[in-house]
């Protein structure tokens, strides 16, 4: 009886410091990172369209996508480089290859709806507010944070809208807005929440 | 019958809820007491009643702060506190191998 009590408790210690370690992944600042860096993308593209920016979208496409890409791999660059691994738990390693997947997914569709042309039908900024949604939807269970379904709700409801006005060029400005209210916004209160950044 | 050393366990952290919390700080390093009372499923009053207990323990620290005017506390677990888990974890590992024979 005393193994399997042994045995019951070291399995309820280690799911408690898997989520905790889910729970410190979810404060990470590359929310914030990304959700800023991809709302420049969208005001600058907005700002070529009307002239009042002189920088070519494509540039600052491949400068708001590829430096966030950096800080999201700066672990792994690290590693590379020497670092020291950092143990994580199984829920934290699922909750950090969930976000990398999407943001695989969406950085390779992005470059070939791009190189294609197809970029001008306006589709896929919508196609990235669902995809952000189903994240945010897996995040919430993994990270043990309910609160982020209803994050995952309004980009749903965001994706609807975007697709919507996806003729108009006004819907890069709806896509900012999201950008920093649904991405950037809730990296910034898990940040707030968590305490100091994790490096 | 087993060996089972009664006194060497951690009163303070045979408790499930002081248990999880311990364990969920090991993970999280620092987390706000929202985050602490959800990951242990507990109330407001018993997650407060058992973190007090950690604090005066020694095994967690408290930071109060504000944050947009609100006020927001902040766990973390102490040096005490890992310890104190890793003798506990340890503790159940020194049973299982003793008491591998002795299934009643």
């Amino acid at each position: 009886m005393i193994d399997e009590q042994a045995r019951e408790d070291i399995a309820f210690i280690r799911r408690a410091i898997e989520e905790g370690s889910a729970y410190a992944t979810a404060c990470s600042p590359d929310m914030l990172v990304w959700g800023v860096a991809v709302a420049i993308g969208y005001l600058g593209t907005y700002g070529f369209i009307r002239g009042w920016s002189p920088i070519a979208p494509n540039a600052l496409w491949a400068a708001c996508i590829g430096l966030p890409w950096l800080y999201s791999l700066r672990r792994q660059l690290g590693r590379l480089l020497g670092s020291a691994p950092s143990a994580r738990g199984p829920m934290a390693q699922a909750l950090s290859m969930l976000w990398l997947g999407c943001g695989v997914l969406l950085t390779t569709l992005a470059i070939a709806v791009c190189w294609d042309g197809e970029i001008r039908q306006g589709w896929f900024d919508a196609v990235v507010a669902g995809v952000l949604g189903t994240a945010f939807f897996a995040s919430s269970w993994l990270a043990n944070l309910p609160w982020l379904r209803w994050v995952a709700i309004a980009w749903w409801i965001g994706e609807l809208a975007i697709f919507a006005s996806r003729h108009h060029p006004e819907m890069l400005l709806l896509a900012a807005a999201l950008m920093l209210a649904l991405l950037a916004g809730p990296g910034l209160l898990l940040l707030m929440r968590g305490g100091r950044p994790r490096r | 019958m087993t060996d089972f050393d009664h006194a060497a366990i951690d009163e303070i952290l045979h408790s499930r809820v002081r248990l999880a919390i311990v364990a969920f700080l090991a993970g999280a390093r620092t987390a706000d007491f929202s985050a602490v009372r959800a990951a242990t499923k507990t109330t407001d009053g018993n997650a407060s009643i058992h973190l007090r207990k950690l604090e005066d323990a020694g095994y967690v620290s408290v930071e109060k702060r504000f944050v947009a005017r609100r006020p927001q506390t902040l766990y973390a677990l102490t040096e005490k506190g890992r310890q104190a888990l890793l003798a506990y974890v340890a503790h159940l590992e020194n049973l299982l191998p003793r008491s591998g024979g002795t299934r009643p």
